[in-house]
């Protein structure tokens, strides 16, 4: 089973069973199937795994330097013209209305007419390369050096449900399979005890949609993200019920374990098999998870780097920190929101709202670049971050900005990106982007590329049609990695 | 790699072959172009008889045959930017100059002509259009094609002057062998193949054997009853059978008692709601808008009833579709009817889009595709942005399609009621509106200037176009306009619902006591009508179906699948309705539609046997997979056509078929695996695991919780009432949904997957939700007042799994209820005796061998086994190896192993020494014998010594009452010359000994062993001298039990056969001690995660 299917082959299934797959492998297949069908040994424990979950590791289409993704997702839409994309001429035209030059747009909340607003940060060039980061991140600026900035990105959605869906799944409209889902599908995990696309979000509310942004859409079940919460359960149901306790669990576990084993000796179908190994990596993961989010482990100086001991952003640090554990540990695409329910959404009140997201997420995400890089794991990790759109040189209720899916910043570094470049270019204003252009479907295209899987040929068959991630459109772009 | 892929090499085959082709190829290049159609034409020139053929006749030859196979089987790989093997075909002067191995075609010459040699297939090197192993397509083209082709070369090539086939390959043209597809011909109403065998039951089971036999495997014998039900019902209702219903059925000797069973259970309400819920799938219908406020739907279940109630009810099929694609237009007083129309309102709506007409094209998209999937099984979605590129779907069939729904309206103002109650309802209102007036114009007096305030905001949010059309007076809108406008100002509408925070001041002063005024007129007010969910036409004129953003500006009227016939539709507008959609359910319901009953009936099998006759069954083009039985399927979709579309009626013939009823395992598995692992031709049932709501339903049924309340509104997913009946929402689904694959809500579910995560076993084992069920569960075993353990592991399996335990698992389940435990809460009543933690072991002296240490008749040194059918109830032989450190003071017995009470009112039997006060005297070695009617203490008279190992046993022949039946052996193992000493003793029981208590060894209540024992044999039959453990330590026959207490292969553990493991604790009272409580929810808490629960087979 070494790399990826190839496009267009109709029922690209994985074997579902051990049995399936043996029966499916056929006798030329090598050692595995004819170890079984010598009947010399019985398959270990783990040649059993590999055979029934579709989740063990698979090669890509060629080789990534990305292995793992962490998708820092600004959830409502961050302003580029307040964060990576200076416009001096906006803040020139500041107070007119739009010129017609720039084209109409529909926006959300229909503030078309209202008069262009200033960015009200302070500029600098940082690192380097000289990029320009404003002073509302001023750590995110301390590894620009690393970071390729793309100030052309557009999507689709004008509101944040059809954006998030769009920057999750491809399209606005809900029923596809989230890209995290796409890239487990594709390349599976390299640890068989986490799950191995986790979502966390940085308070309760529900992040726009809901579990859908992280859902499997048309894909089996097995594909979809886990969420993981703060607190001694972070996957729910991970942990033995309290009034049970250790010895009654195992009790049951083997009570349970017996009986199934003898219910499948006289039915033999395949996916009982699977069944009585998926208890046993339940329980693999029960006790491999709660060691990855206790981050006592951690030394002081790491909680410091990712602002752990600070309030403004202990919360969004502790999400960094445990991304770093997971990827470590070879969970494939991870993914925090910032600002979970839609918290960046600043259509009045920008300047308060910004300063106060930025300063939650700036020295977390730093801390995580740094981290990351010190261990070496940067080069195989890929880190995106940005938001479903972003918003407009246009004022809203006169202090904060529209929704602006025609123009906006998102970053990428590690797992094979050039850093300290900036891809891209917005018009004088900020409204459309004018250079290099890259749509959802492009930067998805060139998120599986990094990870060594091309869009094109990664296809998954639902109702008779080759489904893929990009939705038959996307270009890589190659130039981020220089 | 493409087969395609070769053709460079057959190529220059071909041009060695044919020198001369291969020179004229390379002069002709040189020419320029339009030189050389001259020069061709110039070739045929009278040469040929055709020429008899007038111009335009040759061209209309050209243009209607051959240019449509040219573009479909040629144009692919030689085109204006695919040149395989250097060869364009796009123009008579790409075919004249040909490629690689010379022209293509010699006009008015076949025989020399490349294309008709390739198309032909006569040259293994040059097999043309070759076929594409990825889709299937290509391969050798139909005879007429090829004939076609053949003709057009004799003709001379005819072909339009100027015309070039450029970019047309990427046009779909419907082709003959599209036309032939199996989905698209007419179904054929033929009969089952002529086959005689016993297995066969109906007419199904004559199309299955005939493959069967074909593929030389075996069908499976019918599956057991108990499982037989389990699955019918499970199928049916998807709930298990209760205990009682299984009772009924194994009981039921009648010959027609399984179609008896099936009649019941198609008249069972529970059938709709089940196989509503299968519907509810395939329209993805859920009760919430799915997007960022993911809105509940509250007036959306009545939708979801009428489904129930339309399976229930069997409503013929063509009358279920027509009312959901029209039921307003063919009945639109008849609320029964106007519910179905809910259909058109299942996409998802995101409330404040300001882009309006982008998210109606995208509804009516939404509506497009699911149709298609659900009624005729064709994947549409390609051909919305262009034409199919595997099936003979065009762009211009999918908005066509479209066309038939472009003219609805979404409507929030309509009821479901009859003109009655409207009318009723419309007097009482009349009275409270006359009653009211002046409160509510003061009302909206004051309300007015607010609501201005919010409109005009609320207004100026949408682009100017749209605003135009909300300005527009509703006359002089198109309907097109009327839709955007109405769903646009429907926003407006919601901001000024929104109006009450709003009022402020002396208004809202005036304002609430007016309110407060209107009020008091409530009880005049009618109820209001139940608020109907549904779509209507905008009116008897609908818009075209258009493309957005199409630079053509092409629009569409409705119009019927190009491959089924492009005919016109029949459509009569209708006062208020264009009349569109009762044409479309018309043409699929039509009895010649070929695809209509083929998806249904295959969606029906889907659901019976786990994978359609067909297995993509929203698929029935070129990418699904081919039906494994298409002559089966066209005999059920006939059927089902024939029986006036009763899905109740293709139920029975399904069910009543020995393919349904066969096992799910099959005695001999062997070939059948080998040939067919994934039992596509039905040689067994398919085991197949429960689906969310089953699941979830099962747990409520056998914890007994479950509620069978039907119908209304939804309920939150806690509560105990069936899954149909929960609320499904979009973005927050229910645990069960989520993890078990269920429906999303989102897209068409034609099949759920059955997909096994860690995620689904640590839900059902840690999970909150079935750990309460299993609480339950075990409330209820308490409830019924079983008499003992055994009875409540029995009440458990039967309930659970619709069986009984066999004596294996019944012993594992006492096991495992009764057992010694740390963690047994305090005040729980502990399970069994309280043991100590180590069994003591000690080595027999004299032997070597491992033997437990009963201390004085401790019962925590005793051991006991489960009774099974395997213990003896006939002839049998007890022999133990033992030493005896001492006997009772009184006449108790040193008991060495037993089956009884002590109850001489009760059967067993029970072997053991005497005691100092027996009136058999002491040490005597002894068997008490309980049959149904005597009661007897059999003395040997061989007596035991204290301190010493001795082999002994007892043989028992029932039938021989004289002293030949009974034969004890004792010999002492401390002295190798030491002589085996027998005693023949005369009985008087002859049978019914047998005891369903556990047999235990080292004692019974309160007469037990002291000292060890090493070895304990039982056996079903009087061993003889030559068989007994001294001389035959190995005999194998009517050997049940042989417990060496050594490490290997474990102290509880038995050599010989038995299969449970011995258990600690001694015989208990006749009732064996009570489940710890604990231990029985864990138990119940063990089979709601079992296998057998979760599967059926």
């Amino acid at each position: 089973m070494s790399g990826l299917k190839q496009a267009g082959i109709p029922h690209h299934e994985l074997p579902a069973t051990r049995r399936d797959f043996l029966a499916k492998a056929g006798a030329g297949f090598g050692s595995l199937a004819l170890t079984y069908l010598l009947g010399g040994k019985t398959l270990s424990a783990d040649e059993a795994a590999a055979a029934v979950n579709p989740l063990a590791p698979k090669k890509g289409h060629y080789a990534g330097k990305a292995k793992s993704v962490i998708f820092l997702f600004m959830e409502g839409g961050p302003s580029a013209l307040d964060t990576f994309d200076p416009k001096p001429k906006l803040n020139e035209l500041a107070g007119k209305p739009l010129p017609g030059s720039f084209g109409p747009v529909i926006t959300a909340m229909g503030e078309y007419g209202a008069p262009l607003m200033a960015s009200k940060r302070t500029w600098k060039q940082h690192g380097q390369s000289g990029i320009w980061v404003s002073d509302w991140l001023p750590h995110t600026a301390s590894v620009i050096d690393d970071i390729a900035v793309i100030r052309s990105c557009i999507a689709d959605g004008i509101n944040h449900s059809g954006g998030v869906c769009q920057m999750n799944t491809g399209s606005v409209l809900a029923g596809r399979p989230s890209l995290g889902s796409w890239v487990t599908y594709g390349l599976g995990s390299e640890n068989q005890n986490l799950p191995a696309f986790v979502v966390m979000q940085d308070n309760p509310t529900q992040v726009i949609n809901g579990t859908r942004n992280w859902g499997a859409g048309f894909m089996p079940a097995v594909y979809q993200g886990t969420r993981l919460q703060n607190g001694p359960d972070p996957i729910p149901n991970l942990m033995t019920p309290k009034n049970v306790g250790d010895e009654r669990q195992k009790a049951k576990l083997d009570f349970l374990n017996d009986m199934n084993r003898k219910h499948m000796a006289t039915h033999d179908q395949s996916e009982l098999d699977a069944r009585i190994l998926s208890y046993e990596l339940a329980f693999r993961m029960q006790a491999e998870a709660p060691g990855v989010v206790d981050l006592e482990k951690e030394t002081e100086a790491t909680k410091d780097l990712y602002g752990m001991n600070d309030k403004v952003t202990s919360e969004f640090g502790r999400m960094c920190l445990m991304s770093r554990r997971l990827v470590e540990r070879g969970v494939r695409f991870v993914q925090l929101y910032s600002g979970a329910g839609s918290k960046w959404d600043a259509h009045s009140g920008l300047e308060k709202n910004h300063s106060g997201l930025c300063a939650s997420m700036d020295k977390p995400i730093a801390g995580l670049i740094k981290d990351l890089k010190s261990r070496g794991l940067l080069d195989s990790t890929l880190v995106v971050w940005g938001g479903e759109f972003g918003r407009t040189p246009m004022s809203e209720k006169g202090d904060g900005r529209d929704h602006n899916p025609y123009g906006f910043t998102m970053w990428m570094a590690g797992g094979g990106v050039k850093g300290g470049q900036v891809i891209g270019e917005t018009d004088e204003i900020g409204l459309h982007a004018v250079k290099d252009r890259l749509h959802v479907h492009d930067i998805h295209a060139t998120i599986l590329h990094l990870l060594g899987v091309d869009h094109a040929r990664l296809t998954y068959m639902h109702k008779g049609r080759p489904e893929r991630a990009t939705i038959n459109e996307g270009e890589i772009y190659k130039k981020i990695s220089g | 790699m493409c087969a395609t892929g070769s053709l460079p090499l057959a190529a220059r085959v071909i041009a060695q072959r044919l020198p001369a082709l291969a020179t004229m190829a390379n002069g002709l290049r040189r020419c320029p172009w339009h030189t050389l159609v001259t020069a061709a034409l110039f070739v045929t020139c009278g040469l040929r008889a055709e020429d008899a053929v007038p111009d335009a006749e040759k061209l209309k030859f050209f243009e209607q045959k051959v240019r449509p196979l040219l573009i479909d089987n040629c144009l692919k790989c030689h085109n204006e930017k695919k040149q395989k093997a250097n060869l364009r075909m796009e123009t008579l002067a790409g075919f004249l100059k040909g490629g690689d191995t010379g022209p293509a075609i010699v006009p008015g010459k076949p025989a020399e002509s490349l294309l008709v040699k390739a198309v032909s297939y006569k040259d293994e090197d040059l097999f043309m259009p070759p076929k594409d192993k990825l889709t299937g397509d290509g391969g050798k083209m139909a005879a007429e094609d090829i004939a076609t082709l053949t003709e057009w070369v004799q003709m001379g090539a005819p072909w339009t002057e100027g015309s070039s086939l450029a970019g047309e390959h990427k046009r779909r043209h419907i082709t003959e062998a599209d036309k032939k597809f199996w989905s698209f011909v007419p179904v054929k109403d033929a009969p089952p193949p002529a086959v005689t065998d016993a297995w066969v039951k109906n007419d199904i089971d004559k199309f299955i054997f005939a493959k069967l036999k074909a593929e030389e495997i075996a069908p499976s014998p019918e599956a057991e009853k108990a499982a037989l039900i389990r699955r019918a019902t499970y199928d049916l209702h998807g709930l298990p059978p209760t205990p009682e219903e299984v009772d009924a059925f194994v009981a039921d000797t009648s010959p027609d008692a399984y179609e008896k069973l099936v009649d019941r259970l198609l008249a069972s309400p529970r059938y709709g709601e089940r196989w509503g819920r299968h519907w509810l799938d395939l329209v993805r219908f859920a009760e919430s808008d799915g997007f960022k406020q993911d809105a509940f739907r509250p007036n959306a279940w009545p939708y979801r009833d009428y489904v129930i109630k339309a399976f229930n009810d069997d409503k013929p099929y063509d009358r279920f579709v027509t009312e959901q694609l029209a039921g307003d237009e063919i009945a639109p007083d008849d609320p029964d009817v106007l519910v179905a129309t809910s259909y058109l309102r299942q996409s998802m709506y995101e409330y404040n889009q300001r882009d309006v007409p982008k998210q109606w094209s995208e509804y009516l998209n939404d509506i497009t595709d699911v149709t298609g999937d659900v009624f005729l099984g064709l994947g549409m979605g390609c051909a919305r942005c262009h034409d199919h590129k595997f099936d003979p779907i065009l762009q211009s069939d999918y908005f066509q399609l479209q066309a038939f729904f472009s003219g609805i309206l979404p409507r929030n103002d309509m009821v479901l009621a009859t003109p009655k109650q409207k009318e009723e309802h419309a007097a009482k209102m009349k009275i409270w509106e006359e009653k009211t007036a002046d409160i509510r114009a003061e009302i909206a007096a004051i309300e007015k200037p607010f609501l201005d305030r919010v409109a005009k905001p609320a207004l100026s949010k949408f682009p100017p176009e749209t605003r135009e059309m909300i300005e527009k007076p509703a006359d002089k809108r198109s309907p097109y306009e009327c839709q955007i406008a109405e769903l646009a100002y429907r926003q407006v509408t919601e901001e000024q619902r929104q109006i009450d925070g709003k009022i402020k001041g002396a208004d809202r002063e005036k304002w609430t006591a007016a309110k407060r005024k209107l009020a008091e007129f409530d009880d005049v007010k009618p109820k209001p009508l139940p608020p109907a969910f549904i779509a209507t036409d905008v009116g008897p004129v609908g818009p075209p179906a258009i493309i957005p953003g199409d630079k053509k500006k092409r629009t569409f009227e409705p119009g019927f699948l190009t491959i089924l016939g492009a005919e016109v539709p029949q459509i009569s507008a209708l006062p208020n309705s264009t009349g569109r959609r009762t044409a479309l359910a018309k043409w699929i319901t039509r009895p010649d539609n070929p695809l209509a009953a083929r998806v249904m009936v295959n969606r029906i099998w889907q659901y019976h046997f786990g994978r359609g006759i067909a297995s993509n069954t929203s698929d029935f083009g070129k990418l699904g997979e081919k039906p494994t039985h298409p002559e089966l399927l066209d005999y059920l979709a006939a059927n089902f056509v024939k029986n006036g579309w009763s899905i109740k009626k293709i139920h029975r013939l399904m069910m009543t078929s020995a393919t349904y009823r066969q096992s799910g395992v099959q005695p001999t598995p062997a070939v059948a695996k080998l040939k067919d692992p994934d039992n596509r031709w039905l040689w067994r049932m398919t085991t197949r695991r429960l689906d969310a709501e089953q699941i979830r339903d099962a747990m409520l049924a056998v914890s007994g919780e479950l509620s069978l309340d039907a119908g209304g509104p939804s309920v939150d997913f806690i509560a105990p009432r069936r899954g149909v009946f929960t609320k499904a929402l979009r973005n927050t689904r229910d645990p069960f949904n989520e993890a078990f694959d269920g429906a999303d809500g989102i897209t068409t579910t034609p099949s759920r997957s059955t997909t096994t995560t860690p995620t689904q076993s640590l839900l059902l084992i840690n999970g909150g939700w079935p750990l309460q069920r299993a609480e339950n569960f075990a409330a209820r075993l308490r409830n019924m007042k079983v008499k003992d353990n055994e009875q409540l592991v029995t009440q458990a399996y039967r309930l659970a799994f619709g069986r009984m335990p066999d004596a294996a698992e019944r012993a594992a389940a006492l096991k495992f209820l009764t057992r010694k435990s740390s963690e047994t809460a305090p005040g729980a009543e502990p399970g069994g005796v309280m043991l100590s933690d180590k069994i003591v072991t000690e080595a027999m002296p004299h032997r070597g061998s491992q033997a437990i240490h009963v201390r004085n008749g401790n019962p925590e040194d005793m051991l006991r086994a489960a009774d099974t059918p395997a213990l003896p109830s006939e002839d049998f032989t007890v022999e133990a190896v033992v030493q005896l450190d001492s006997i009772y003071d009184d006449a108790k017995v040193r008991v060495i192993a037993s089956q009884w009470s002590g109850n001489q009112a009760h059967t067993g039997w029970s072997f053991g020494v005497t005691s100092e006060k027996s009136k058999h005297e002491p040490r005597n070695l002894i068997l008490q014998l309980v049959g149904k009617e005597s009661y007897e203490v059999i003395p040997s008279d061989l007596r035991v010594e204290l301190n010493k190992t001795f082999y002994l046993a007892v043989s028992v022949k029932l039938a021989d009452t004289s002293a030949a039946g009974i034969t004890f052996f004792l010999r002492d193992l401390t002295d190798p010359d030491a002589p085996l000493r027998t005693a023949n003793v005369p009985h008087k029981t002859t049978g019914g000994y047998h005891s369903k208590l556990p047999l235990t060894i080292g004692g019974r209540d309160g007469h037990g062993w002291d000292g060890l024992i090493d070895e304990v044999r039982l056996s079903k039959a009087a061993l003889t001298k030559e068989q007994i453990l001294l001389n035959d330590p190995d005999l194998k026959t009517n050997v049940v039990a042989d417990w060496r207490f050594d490490e290997n292969p474990g102290v509880l553990k038995d050599s010989a056969g038995y299969q449970p493991d011995l258990t600690r604790g001694g015989p208990g009272k006749p009732q064996p001690p009570k489940a710890n409580d604990n231990f029985l929810i864990d138990f119940c808490h063990v089979l709601l995660n079992a296998n057998e629960f979760l599967y059926v087979e």
